[in-house]
Order: structure tokens, then C-alpha cells, then sequence
């Protein structure tokens, strides 16, 4: 079973040959299963990953004849579908952020040249971002973590989510005012 | 402070890159649950042409009689009818002429199974089913020649105990009465190959491996008995999992199915691959069953399915079949 090699084209192109081939089906996976996993990796930790990425993509592939082609990149509602599925796990994310919020500073997995690239002022203030992130209400986490994590933009998460652009900007600031706050900010009112 | 870019620091320190097991869910999402998907989708893939001789060649191709226990004392005609499961393993036992070459000497180390399929042909011959056993399924193995029963890898029942013994594992796990058994070995398959006169694959990326002795451009080709060797044993490729080598070896067989089609009107040539065939593989069934079988099947369809299984909780390198999913694949074989 060799998938052609595709020149890429729009993933609606793909969704659309799928209803009539299912196999095509697979090269969305292959574009975007690591993307998706990285993720909720991020999130519920490498334990359920695999299996909600897959999950993901068999749901994906039930609602394939629903798919608006209109919209030509299937991140989006790859992440809808994602982001519904974690939220059966909200527990256990939270453990996880708490969990952080115990955990040593340091770890000697990173080197310090990845610990100096990736963050040793997210390090030093790791658990402050924990604790807000566990005391987010989940729907402004689902819209902050989308943005931060999952690099989707304001309209990519209003069309994950099925919500106005308004309200992803609404929750975001909500969002982002309770870091700030966790963090020390000396104005954390300011925009309310 | 920004605080978005903190948030993506954390979730940098936070991340996990895909393993390569991340493959089965590839595998899942092709299986859609149904486990036998995959069966139209690989006619609708443009292999029509091969299906009326498909069939045929399992038998004709992975089937010979070297080493056969001699056939009971007085049997005539043979018949092949009624429902048969064929267990055809591929084997590395890296004994033997030919076989040295492609790893260390392992006669003490026994022989180890890297390819379990088990065909099953129903009494009709309507259609055969390739069934395909991960090698690295935890299974009850039952006792067999001196080896107590114990929860173990599938294939340690062919190092232990050799084909019958896995034939009794299987029978066991899957309820499927097994008639017959195959056993090819590395050298076998090379010969079997270019007795064929080579395969025609199409390579996804090119490969280079050492360690599988093959280089190989992507694209389509003809690979002779010593490439395809290479490529069926290839591990450290694609996402690196059983899976995707059972993958490549599926592509083989039908690649050798399709080249053997072309000699089954021309009875001479059969027989003589036949003939070639038998040098390379151990089995109980004597070239007339093959033969017999062989023009049987002409009209039948194969499809190829593998085990439904999942990640194996207490080792993530090993797996286990799925629970109901396999008992259905192996009720709907009866």
C-alpha cells in the first residue's frame, strides 16, 4: 500500500477525494498526526497522546462527508475535534498542571544549551504558570493553549471551536489577565 | 513580560515528540475499525488486473515440498477441497547454504519467525484472506514439545518449537483449524524471486540501509531475489514499526502474486516455477496439492488483513490482539 507521491494540495482537496477513496484519508494523518500529537502532548502528557490522536482521526474520518471544503486548511477542525476529546480528560490535565506546580525547577533531561533556547525565564516562573493554567475555567484554557500551543490564529480557533471571533478574543484576554496576575503583574484589574 | 511566549516556553519544556508506534493509529484509522477495510480498498487501487490469479499464487508461490513428511502410504488423487488455512512463515533461520551471509550463524540460538501470515481459503473459493500475525502479539502460548504453556512473544513458539508448534499456538488462539504449513526461509524467498524473474514495487523513499544491506532509489522498480530480500526485511524504515514492514510485505507478496499470474496459462512454465519454488521452501504439501490448488484458485480474489491488536500495557514494543475485533476477524473466517 504506497500513497502516491502526492504533490501537497489544499487538505479540502484531500477530505474531498477521500468520500470517494477512503485511503486518501491516511495522508491527512501523515500531515498532521506529529502536529497534533506534540500538542496534546503538551497538555495530557505522551500516555494518552497516541491514543487521542488516533481517536481524532477516527472521528475525523466518520464526519469527512460533513466537511466544509470552503475552508481549505483541516487544522482547525482537526483541533476542534481534538480539543473536545481532551476535555473527557480535564482531571487528569489538571493533575498534570499541579503536579508542576511540585516538580523541581531543574531537570537534568534538557541540556542547558536547550534549557537556555527553550525557556529558563518560563523555568523560573514554571509553577506559577501551572497554577494559573489549572484555575482556568476550561473554556479559556481550550482558547489560550489553541493560540500558545497550537498556533491557530483568532479565526482558526472560533472555527475549531465553533464560536464568534468575538468571544475567542474575549476568553483570550481573560485568559492571558489571570497569567499575568499568577505571575506578579503589578495591574492585573487593568483591563476590566 | 510577555506572557504568551512564557506559556509557549512551558509548553516546549512540556512537549513530547511522536514515537513511532504513533504509526498504528495510521494503521487504526486504515482498519476504521472494520478489519476487513483494507481488503477493497487494495482492488480499488488500481490491482484488478491481478485478481483473477491472486489466489493462485499463494499456493504456487510460497508453496513447495522440500523436506515433506512422505505422503500416507497408498493416497490417490489428491483432494484439496473444503475450507483450507495455510500457515505460511517466514522464517530467519540463517542456517544453511546461502543464508550465513545475511547474519551471524544462529543454529544454537534456533530459528526465529519474521513473517506469520495465515491464509485461509473458504470451501467455495470465492475469495482467500491473507491473515497477517504481528510478530511482536503477546499471546498464551500452549505446551508443545517440552515447553511448558506461558504468556510470550508469538513468534517464541516457532524458536522454541518450531512450525508445529506455532500451528498449534495459532490453532488455539484463533480456532481455525490449520491443514497445512509453509516455512520459507530467507534464502528461499531470494530464489523464489528471481525464479519469478524479479518484482515490480514502487519504493515510497528511498532506502539505504546497511544494516538490511539494500540502497534503493524511491519510485517504481524492479527489485531482483536479493533486493526484495532486503526490502521485505528492512525494520529501521518509514515510522520504524512492525507494522509498516508487514506493510512492505504485503506489497511483496502482491507484487509476486502479479508477477506469477503471468505464467498460469502456460502450464509448463507453472509447473517449472513450481519446481523452482519447492527447492526454497519447506512444507507438508506435495506439488500436486499445490497444483491442484493452484488451478483451483484461479478465479479467486485475495485480500490481506492483519490481526486487530493494540499496544501491549506492560511493553510498549510489544502488542496484543484486540478484544472483540480479532475473535470477530477469526469467526468470520469459519
Amino acid at each position: 500500500m504506497i500513497l502516491q507521491a502526492a504533490t501537497r494540495g489544499a487538505d479540502s482537496e484531500l477530505v474531498c477525494a477521500s468520500w470517494t477513496d477512503p485511503e486518501v484519508f491516511a495522508e491527512l494523518f501523515d500531515r498532521y498526526s506529529a502536529m497534533l500529537y506534540r500538542y496534546v502532548s503538551k497538555r495530557l502528557g505522551p500516555e494518552p497522546a497516541e491514543d487521542l490522536v488516533g481517536e481524532t482521526f477516527l472521528v475525523a474520518f466518520s464526519r469527512r462527508k460533513s466537511y466544509d471544503l470552503a475552508y481549505e486548511d483541516a487544522r482547525p477542525w482537526l483541533f476542534g475535534i481534538l480539543t473536545k476529546l481532551i476535555s473527557r480528560h480535564h482531571r487528569k490535565e489538571a493533575a498534570r498542571y499541579r503536579a508542576l506546580l511540585r516538580a523541581p525547577v531543574d531537570s537534568d533531561i534538557e541540556s542547558p544549551a536547550d534549557r537556555v533556547a527553550a525557556g529558563v525565564t518560563a523555568q523560573a516562573v514554571r509553577a506559577e504558570l501551572a497554577g494559573a493554567l489549572a484555575a482556568l475555567p476550561a473554556k479559556d484554557r481550550d482558547v489560550l493553549l489553541l493560540i500558545a500551543w497550537g498556533d491557530l490564529t483568532y479565526e482558526e480557533v472560533a472555527q475549531a471551536l465553533g464560536i464568534p471571533v468575538g468571544t475567542v478574543r474575549s476568553r483570550l484576554n481573560r485568559g492571558r489577565r489571570k497569567v499575568r496576575a499568577a505571575l506578579g503583574d503589578a495591574n492585573p484589574m487593568e483591563e476590566e | 513580560m510577555d506572557d504568551l511566549k512564557l506559556l509557549r516556553d512551558l509548553g516546549g519544556e512540556l512537549e513530547h515528540d511522536p514515537p513511532a508506534t504513533l504509526a498504528r493509529q495510521r494503521d487504526r484509522l486504515l482498519r476504521g475499525g472494520r478489519p476487513r477495510r483494507l481488503w477493497a480498498t487494495w482492488w480499488t487501487a488500481g490491482l484488478v488486473a491481478a485478481a483473477t490469479a491472486t489466489a493462485v499464487a499463494v499456493p504456487t508461490v510460497l508453496i513447495a515440498d522440500r523436506h515433506t513428511a512422505t505422503p500416507p502410504a497408498g493416497s490417490q488423487a489428491v483432494d484439496m477441497s473444503g475450507t483450507r488455512n495455510v500457515l505460511v512463515i517466514g522464517s530467519d533461520t540463517r542456517e544453511g547454504e546461502g543464508n550465513a551471509r545475511y547474519g551471524p550463524q544462529m543454529t544454537a540460538a534456533g530459528k526465529r519467525s519474521d513473517t506469520i501470515i495465515i491464509v485461509h481459503l473458504p470451501a467455495d473459493r470465492s475469495r482467500a484472506t491473507a491473515v497477517s500475525v504481528p510478530r511482536d502479539s503477546m499471546v498464551t502460548i500452549p505446551a508443545c514439545s517440552g515447553h511448558p504453556g506461558r504468556k510470550d512473544m508469538i513468534n517464541a513458539a516457532y524458536n522454541a518449537g518450531g512450525a508445529s508448534c506455532l500451528r498449534k499456538t495459532l490453532e488455539k488462539l484463533t480456532g481455525l483449524p490449520i491443514q497445512h504449513t509453509v516455512e520459507v526461509d530467507f534464502a528461499g524467498f531470494k530464489g523464489i524471486v528471481d525464479a519469478l524473474g524479479g518484482v515490480e514495487v514502487t519504493v515510497a523513499k528511498p532506502v539505504d540501509d546497511p544494516k538490511a544491506k539494500l540502497k534503493l532509489p524511491a519510485g517504481k522498480q524492479v527489485l531482483n531475489g536479493e533486493a526484495a530480500l532486503g526490502y521485505a526485511r528492512l525494520r529501521y524504515h518509514g515510522d520504524g514499526s512492525d507494522i509498516g514492514r508487514i506493510r512492505r510485505q504485503h506489497q511483496l507478496v502482491f507484487a509476486m502474486l502479479k508477477k506469477s499470474m503471468t505464467m498460469l496459462n502456460d502450464p509448463a512454465r507453472l509447473k517449472s516455477l513450481l519446481g523452482e519454488v519447492r527447492k526454497s521452501v519447506k512444507t507438508d504439501l506435495n506439488l500436486e496439492s499445490m497444483y491442484e490448488l493452484a488451478t483451483e484458485l484461479s478465479e479467486t480474489k485475495l485480500g490481506f488483513v492483519t490481526i486487530p491488536w493494540e499496544p501491549y500495557a506492560e511493553d510498549k514494543n510489544r502488542l496484543q490482539w484486540k478484544q472483540p475485533e480479532a475473535a470477530k476477524l477469526f469467526k468470520s473466517l469459519k
